[in-house]
């Protein structure tokens, strides 16, 4: 089971727009991070925080499936994300190089199961009204991409 | 203090079809309302309908979510619904999830957490689902009374106008203080009736306006809840003057037996057996109306619109053309589980429709099979509503009715519901010369007189046909089986009981 490649482009939008917003402020936290503090908080806020819990439970176990290097990064009681740091440094690092992200996927692919799931549990009209709420619309837009979604 | 030094109470749509009646013409604007009823008796949903009515970016909706159904699983599934419109959140409407609070501080912190959104966002509508669930711990009814009296006042004095959904059984209802508080008390129930289910609601109580009381029904559907007053929405329409003028049947013979055609805005009722000819006769009624300019509706029951209009057709009634320019509707209302509140809406949407004059329904038996048992108990109360408001907005009804023959009565109806009808007309088999002949006559016109006449008639490509003059050597014709007078005319009334003349 795949997540459908338009959720994987949103992902990777989305992954895109933090790492150029990490650029200026908490430059610290990794992007992968960034997006997942923001869907905790945005969905959290109607799902309560035991039902993003389970949301992530959910996705990071089917991440796993996909990329193995994921089996150190928990989500937890709260429903923050764990044990993500090693992979999130590669990442920072490879974003830097020609095929940005190539080396660590794992974050990117959680966030693509992530935003997997609220499109089979919500679809996909509602899913973007929920990420307006963290996102500006043109971080969503992906009308330049293959898949060409408007946000 | 004189009329216009009055609050002017704004009335907010509720978003729920039918309902804005109910309430006595929309929910008052700052209100506090709760929404009681068991489990899946439709109250998150009547909450989603008002919200997405009313929400608008400048004065969103608050939806808190408290313990119970998943708020992903509840968005899940609403949004199935047509009125649920996803580009309303979260700009107009947000969710905010309150079960964390609930589940690990009191109500206090609830409250502080509903204040704290509530002043971020200026909210036109707070919904709290289900604030019963946020007394998880034992405490005392006075302690939830308390929460939701100070909710109340903060909530309206920020204007909002408020649901909160709370699971209630029945006998819940009485001498409970957390109603005491709130402005409009709404009340959905449903129940099993044999193999259907029937669902209710009920205005319990609405400050500062008149609702319609009662029990209405109400469906839910792909398009949310739709509720089907009492009263059918004519409230304030006023009766109509008495007819001066008389519909007539286009059929000569039977408009003088009836005084020169039904009055306008009566209800008729044709009674016979099977076979007599109700239903060809409702059909000459309609189209000589349409003949004449009057539109008309005809709900059948009991066999499908294009067999009814193929049976006209071979009567020489054209139905098909006038149903092309609008100026007929052949309403089919087969379904099992209608309410009659449901087929008045129907019959009603039609009538507004086309501006129909003329109604028939063909007939009360079939209605009556295709209403949820659960309304049948109710079917002669229902009738008088829906027949006393249709001739109150001055449309006249002829319903058909089926009764059993009989050899030894003469009944009008098995429903017992001539006293609904201002005229009656009654179709029955006589056996004579060894024929199954048919009679007609006029028993009973609340508006004038009539022919006493007993006439024969016959069914043929033409309609129904009145033949001769009125009989005059039979006695008990009424009874089926006449007996023969040999006199030149010894029965000046056919009405009369039997003679002693000689069978023929």
């Amino acid at each position: 089971m795949t997540a459908p490649p338009e959720m994987r482009d949103l992902a990777q939008r989305l992954l895109n727009y933090e790492a150029d917003a990490g650029k200026t402020s908490e430059p610290a936290e990794s992007a992968t991070l960034r997006v997942y503090e923001k869907l905790r908080q945005g969905l959290g806020e109607f799902a309560g925080v035991a039902g993003f819990q389970s949301l992530a439970s959910r996705a990071l176990a089917l991440a796993r499936l996909e990329a193995p290097s994921l089996s150190a990064a928990r989500v937890t009681a709260d429903g923050s994300l764990q044990g993500l740091g090693a992979l999130e440094h590669q990442i920072d690092i490879d974003k830097d190089r020609a095929g940005a992200y190539s080396a660590g996927e794992g974050g990117m692919i959680l966030i693509t199961r992530l935003l997997g799931l609220l499109l089979i549990f919500l679809g996909e009209a509602l899913t973007l009204s929920l990420l307006r709420v963290s996102w500006p619309a043109a971080a969503l837009d992906d009308s330049n991409s293959e898949n060409g979604r408007k946000a | 203090m004189s009329a216009p030094d009055r609050v002017t109470i704004n009335r907010l749509p509720t978003g729920v079809p039918g309902l804005d009646e109910i309430v006595g013409g929309g929910l008052p604007e700052f209100s506090f309302n709760i929404i009681a009823g068991a489990p899946g008796s439709g109250k998150t949903t009547l909450a989603h309908q008002f919200v997405f009515a009313n929400a608008t970016p400048e004065r969103p909706a608050l939806y808190f979510t408290v313990l119970g159904e998943s708020a992903i699983k509840m968005l899940r599934y609403q949004q199935q619904y047509t009125f649920f419109d996803p580009a309303k959140l979260p700009a107009s409407i947000r969710f905010v999830n309150l079960s964390q609070i609930v589940l690990e501080k009191d109500l206090g912190a609830v409250l502080e957490e509903i204040t704290k959104e509530v002043e971020k966002a200026n909210p036109a509508v707070v919904v709290v689902d289900s604030f019963r669930t946020m007394v998880r711990k034992p405490q005392s009814d006075m302690d939830l009374q308390s929460f939701i009296q100070r909710l109340a006042l903060f909530l309206a004095s920020w204007q909002a106008t408020t649901f909160l959904i709370g699971e209630y059984a029945e006998d819940e209802l009485r001498d409970n203080p957390i109603f005491t508080v709130a402005d409009g008390l709404f009340w959905l129930r449903q129940a099993a009736e044999r193999n259907s289910v029937v669902r209710k609601l009920q205005i319990i109580k609405m400050r500062g306006q008149d609702s319609v009381p009662g029990l209405h029904t109400f469906r839910i559907t792909d398009a949310g809840l739709q509720a089907f007053s009492r009263t059918f929405g004519l409230i304030g329409h006023l009766k109509n003057p008495p007819g001066h003028r008389r519909l007539s049947f286009g059929i000569a013979e039977l408009d003088k037996m009836l005084g020169g055609g039904v009055r306008e805005g009566d209800s008729v009722l044709v009674a016979g057996s099977s076979g007599t000819g109700k239903s060809v006769l409702a059909t000459q009624f309609i189209a000589e109306g349409i003949r004449h300019g009057e539109p008309g509706i005809v709900a059948v029951f009991e066999e499908r619109p294009q067999a009814y209009a193929e049976r006209a057709n071979s009567l020489g009634l054209d139905l098909e053309t006038p149903q092309k320019d609008g100026k007929l509707a052949v309403l089919y209302l087969r379904p099992l589980d209608l309410s009659v509140d449901e087929t008045m809406h129907s019959i009603l949407d039609a009538v507004q429709k086309i501006g129909a004059k003329r109604l028939v329904i063909d007939s009360l038996a079939g209605f009556e099979m295709a209403l949820s048992p659960g309304f049948r108990a109710d079917f002669r109360e229902s009738l008088y509503r829906m027949i006393f408001a249709l001739t109150g907005i001055g449309v006249t009804i002829l319903s058909t009715v089926e009764v059993d023959e009989s050899f030894t009565e003469f009944p009008f109806s098995t429903y017992s519901i001539s006293f609904l009808c201002d005229d009656i007309i009654r179709l029955r088999y006589v056996s004579i010369d060894g024929e199954l002949r048919k009679i007609m006559v006029v028993i009973k016109m609340r508006g004038g007189n009539h022919a006493k006449d007993i006439r024969e008639y016959e069914i043929t490509y033409k309609g129904v046909v009145i033949l001769g003059k009125r009989l005059t050597h039979y006695q008990g014709l009424i009874t089926g089986i006449p007996v023969h007078s040999d006199g030149p005319d010894p029965m000046p009334e056919p009405s009369q009981e039997p003679g002693t003349g000689n069978k023929r």
